[in-house]
């Protein structure tokens, strides 16, 4: 057994390797160049400290935006979303009719491309042929028609409907936790007179619990990346209303040539991260054993 | 003892896994795809990334003069091509590979100002003696091409095609709207504008997004047009302030014309939309390069005998941009048998010869004067002839707005414009919102 164990490292070494060269590596070259006006264009490398960190936190409007927008796409995603998603599971866990093929054509819009879904709802949103002002248009509500990803009021809340209701991946891990429970659990419920909402509440929830803070930790962190459905409908505009971190970290390195800059929010978005990461795991206990 | 073997072997695997993607690619014939090889047989093979491809409009031109190069060169040098959809995936690439320190051996500038991020990087090669020593290629810079190719009196790109930009406007609309002809004055061209409403026509079509193309040409002329201060910023590289009455007029003026004059789709649209609104027949006018013109007649984007309604014009004042588009440039590498062959093809690629292929094939405008406008030309495209003439007489001409800018402020204007168009911002707010960017470069 134990010569068995020296095996352990060699086999490790290649995942860590590639760990090191792929992530480590850069992680830690981000985090140095944080602290440096590093510019292509004009050529500088410069080190400032922490100027990066002043100006970001201090005086930055974008960023005042851009964190603000992150942080309640985060909190919608990770209740409003994740909730939406368990609650499916919770109805076909009891399998009623059809809900294998529910099962299944929910997780649609979460195997298609974000590029493609960025495209259908520029489309549906678009405010000449769009799908939503010509059915606001047929039922007589012309004036609640908008240019719905253009118009400052409306471009936040549209651009959240792009993913707000596809919960696919919450209701499939969730719908496996469920489905895996023991059945004589429920039915002992039942038989002690448990309503069905007392057996989701009391005995099902509890169950799936750990299986719901995994969810919310990838709603999170899907939040944390979502960059491609923003650039492709709204470009983070009108103005910076529908900009997040990701959308401002790209901007900054590819439009603006600021690397030392990008990478200071870079690093921040690792922050970010890492807090929510450790509030969810603290929220859903994580860490400790059910049993 | 086999068990040891057997993991042995199986770690040596999965870390020559590992390592498999850390060279570099070896292309489908041997070469190597990032830059350029020499092949077994002494042949130079130059890897080159293009947009020029599939329905782009220079796509015939290139895939011509790459199949002519390698012909010529037989043995000796060879264009393999390398397909990126999109310049803007195009200039995104170069941007990385910039960043990275490594670009490919030919880039195309284009307008799309990569010239200046290759040279921050110490990546470009100088190619000021190989013109000099070249009579012919020499020859095709005049004043403009020189300095829009030339830093600090040494040359670095070479450039095929020049911007001379005006509008279209469709004949039949005008005509069913009153209008004889293409405004001559701003207020007479607000004025058809209102004609064309009453008329139930749309007048403009216009967008917002990939930095408000068709919008930022209407918006520069104005700013040209409106006196010294005004034709002074347009012919400014990388202006850094836009507070100026020139550009808030001309703000306020786009500003009206998002509210009275286009399509509801024109806010948060891009080119496409603008372009399919004109083809479509739903508005009257479109500002747009002579590029667009084969368009006209390609019945997959028009209907038939659409070209026959379209007309061509200068802006009021009059105006127009002209400007030779920054040329192909070549980039530092190891061999310099790659750097020759590199050479020689931004040369062949900006020759009398390919100028003149592509404006015959595409009505591409050529950057050099000693490419002239033939009959043949003009007979295939007789909406160019006629815009030549007119732009010919044209004494007011500058580069388009956001040609000059920073890059990251056509970015911002794609931001800020949608804000602008439904009034959240006053037209000096956006001028403002433009400086502030234009700021974050010094």
């Amino acid at each position: 057994m134990k010569k068995n164990k020296l095996w352990i490292p060699v086999f490790l070494a290649p995942a860590c390797i590639l760990f090191l060269l792929i992530y480590a590596v850069p992680l830690v070259l981000v985090f140095i160049t944080s602290f440096f006006d590093y510019r292509l264009m004009p050529n500088r490398f410069t080190f400032i400290g922490l100027d990066n960190y002043i100006q970001l936190l201090t005086s930055d409007p974008v960023f005042a935006e851009a964190f603000r927008n992150t942080v309640v796409w985060i909190a919608i995603h990770c209740t409003v979303h994740v909730f939406i998603g368990t609650l499916l599971a919770f109805i076909l866990y009891k399998k009623p009719r059809g809900w294998k093929f529910v099962r299944v054509s929910y997780m649609i819009p979460n195997i298609i491309s974000q590029s493609a879904i960025a495209m259908i709802f520029l489309n549906l949103f678009n405010p000449q042929y769009g799908v939503i002002n010509s059915l606001l248009g047929a039922v007589g509500l012309e004036s609640f028609q908008h240019n719905w990803l253009f118009e400052r009021a409306t471009a936040f809340p549209s651009v959240t409907m792009t993913w707000l209701l596809f919960a696919g991946y919450t209701t499939t891990l969730v719908l496996a936790e469920a489905l895996s429970v023991d059945e004589s659990l429920i039915e002992a419920a039942r038989v002690d007179g448990a309503s069905s909402f007392q057996i989701d509440l009391f005995i099902m929830f509890p169950m799936v619990k750990k299986m719901i803070g995994t969810t919310v930790i990838m709603a999170a962190t899907y939040m944390l990346q979502l960059f491609s459905l923003i650039y492709i409908t709204t470009g983070g505009g009108p103005q910076t209303a529908t900009t997040n971190l990701p959308l401002m970290l790209y901007q900054t390195a590819m439009k603006e040539n600021n690397y030392g800059y990008a990478n200071t929010i870079g690093v921040f978005i690792i922050i970010v991260g890492m807090i929510t990461m450790v509030i969810i795991n603290k929220a859903f206990k994580m860490n400790e054993s059910d049993y | 003892m086999k068990k040891r073997l057997l993991a042995l072997l199986m770690a040596m695997t999965l870390g020559a896994g590992c390592l498999t993607g850390c060279g570099r690619k070896p292309a489908a014939d041997g070469n190597q795809a990032s830059g350029g090889d020499t092949a077994a047989g002494g042949e130079v093979v130059i890897n080159y990334p293009t947009f020029q491809i599939g329905v782009n409009t220079a796509a015939p031109v290139v895939a011509q003069l790459v199949q002519e190069f390698n012909e010529q060169y037989k043995g000796k040098y060879k264009i393999v091509i390398e397909e990126i959809p999109g310049d803007a995936n195009y200039l995104e690439k170069m941007k990385v590979m910039i960043s990275g320190g490594e670009l490919p051996p030919v880039v195309y500038g284009g307008g799309y100002k990569v010239l200046d991020l290759a040279l921050a990087k110490d990546l470009v090669v100088d190619l000021t003696d190989y013109v000099n020593q070249d009579a012919d290629w020499k020859a095709n810079y005049n004043e403009q091409a020189l300095a829009v190719n030339s830093r600090d009196g040494k040359i670095y790109a070479s450039s095929s095609e020049l911007q001379l930009v005006g509008y279209f406007y469709n004949k039949e609309l005008y005509a069913k709207a009153g209008i004889d002809k293409p405004a001559e004055t701003w207020d007479e061209f607000f004025a058809d504008c209102d004609k064309l409403l009453a008329a139930g026509i749309t007048p403009l079509s216009m967008d917002t997004g990939d930095g408000a193309w068709c919008t930022q040409l209407l918006m520069g002329a104005m700013i040209a047009t409106s006196g010294e201060e005004g034709l002074k910023f347009m012919e400014t590289s990388q202006p850094t302030d836009y507070n100026l009455k020139a550009v808030t007029d001309a703000a306020a003026k786009i500003q009206q014309a998002f509210a009275k004059y286009t399509t509801k789709d024109a806010v948060g649209g891009v080119y496409e939309n603008a372009a399919n609104n004109f083809f479509s027949e739903n508005t009257a006018m479109i500002c747009n390069g002579p590029w667009m013109i084969g368009d006209f007649s390609d019945t997959t984007k028009t209907d038939e005998g659409f070209a026959d309604k379209i007309g061509c014009a200068v802006y009021p004042g009059p105006f127009v941009y002209y400007a030779p588009l920054e040329g192909f440039f070549v980039t530092k590498q190891d061999d310099p048998k790659l750097v020759e062959a590199s050479v020689e093809m931004v040369k062949f690629f900006t020759s009398t010869h390919a100028q003149q292929l592509a404006l015959e094939t595409q009505g591409m405008l050529p950057a050099s004067p000693q490419v002239e406008v033939t009959d043949q030309a003009k007979q295939k495209f007789p909406l160019l002839a006629d815009f030549l003439v007119m732009a010919n007489e044209v004494e007011t001409r500058s580069n388009d707005f956001t040609s000059n800018m920073f890059p990251n402020v056509t970015d911002v204007i794609s931001q800020q414009m949608p804000a602008l168009a439904t009034g959240d911002i006053t037209p000096e707010q956006f001028a403002q919102a433009l400086t502030d960017a234009a700021a974050k470069n010094q």
